[in-house]
């Protein structure tokens, strides 16, 4: 398989040359050493500060929503004041 | 670093699975909420938080995969079974819409005027837009194979454009689903005709769009060169799936729209 990424990359690093402009450059082996990176952080946090911020607001929402969901519950759950 | 001995895939912790099932409980109470007291701020925020889940989670596995290198012939072998376990059950899901059409067109009750289709409802000819969009739907199959033989032989710029086709081909027979559901002279609300058409119809123009969605990601991995000829199990995911969505449609074709009418 890496024998096939590097040909791959060899490949387009050719192409690139004399493709058109729009075409994207092969950044796969950056992320690679990114991602490869021995420093214990795991997969969803490993690239970089967004990564951190995006399972903050994930994290944030959701926790929010399912307290929300238990008071709703709750408040379902009363009988109705009678007048 | 540790190595392991063997070709398994053991991932990190992570927190997508239980923020899933927790993003799942307030879609369904957000539901409830919606139903019973007008209420669409936890369906929606259930919904978001779903997407954003999504997103991550998904983001992760090409991590693992083409950036970290995980997926071993093992790994692939596993995630190709899950997909087409997943796309077993999903025909068992249009099985039962495809069940209640037939128990009421087979025998059609007095209330109906004992004739399919009911009396009072004219439905779509099936010569018209409906047959254009089992072409396009045709051509699509057609297009992603031809994007799939675009990749082993590792021509990107043919695979580009044999993808992009194909979506474009997907997003066309979307836009003409919408407008015949939009101009059609029933609606969901006319027994049980309209209740089988929109359903069977609807959740199959929602795995369209669901797939045709898929296809765009794997259109932008292929455009940053995640696919080797030999790996790109994301790419044949989607072109099962997509083949499958098709298929649906040949039946719901055949039956509800050609023999319904």
């Amino acid at each position: 398989m890496w024998r096939n990424l590097l040909g791959l990359r060899q490949i387009s690093q050719r192409t690139i040359s004399t493709a058109p402009r729009r075409q994207l450059e092969n950044r796969v082996a950056e992320k690679q050493k990114l991602f490869q990176e021995d420093n214990g952080i795991p997969v969803h946090l490993k690239g970089g500060l967004m990564d951190a911020l995006l399972y903050r607001l994930t994290m944030g929402l959701t926790v929010f929503g399912t307290a929300y969901v238990i008071y709703e519950l709750c408040v379902a759950s009363m009988p109705k004041k009678q007048k | 670093m540790a190595h392991q001995a063997h070709s398994y895939h053991m991932v990190d912790p992570s927190p997508w699975p239980i923020l899933g099932a927790a993003a799942a409980l307030l879609t369904t109470s957000g539901l409830a909420m919606w139903f019973h007291y007008h209420s669409t701020q936890l369906l929606a925020l259930g919904l978001l938080s779903m997407l954003l889940i999504m997103l991550q989670w998904w983001r992760d596995i090409v991590r693992e995969s083409t950036f970290q290198g995980h997926h071993t012939p093992a790994v692939q072998k596993g995630l190709r079974y899950g997909m087409i376990l997943f796309i077993t059950s999903e025909a068992f899901f249009f099985l039962g819409f495809f069940w209640a059409f037939f128990h009421s067109s087979l025998v059609p009750t007095p209330e109906l005027g004992g004739q399919w289709p009911p009396t009072g409802i004219s439905p779509l000819n099936p010569l018209e837009v409906p047959l254009l969009n089992t072409a396009i739907l045709l051509a699509s199959g057609v297009t992603v194979t031809w994007a799939h033989h675009s990749i082993t032989e590792a021509n990107q710029k043919q695979a580009i454009h044999a993808l992009t086709l194909t979506i474009l081909l997907g997003f066309y027979f979307t836009a003409l689903q919408a407008t015949e559901y939009y101009e059609a002279p029933f609606s969901i609300a006319d027994g049980v005709y309209g209740s089988t058409f929109f359903v069977a119809t609807g959740f199959h123009g929602l795995h369209v769009i669901i797939a045709s969605s898929f296809l765009l990601v794997c259109l932008l991995r292929l455009a940053k060169f995640h696919f080797t000829s030999h790996h790109h199990f994301g790419f044949e995911a989607v072109a099962w799936y997509w083949h499958f969505v098709d298929i649906i449609w040949l039946f719901l074709y055949t039956t509800i729209y050609w023999w319904g009418s």
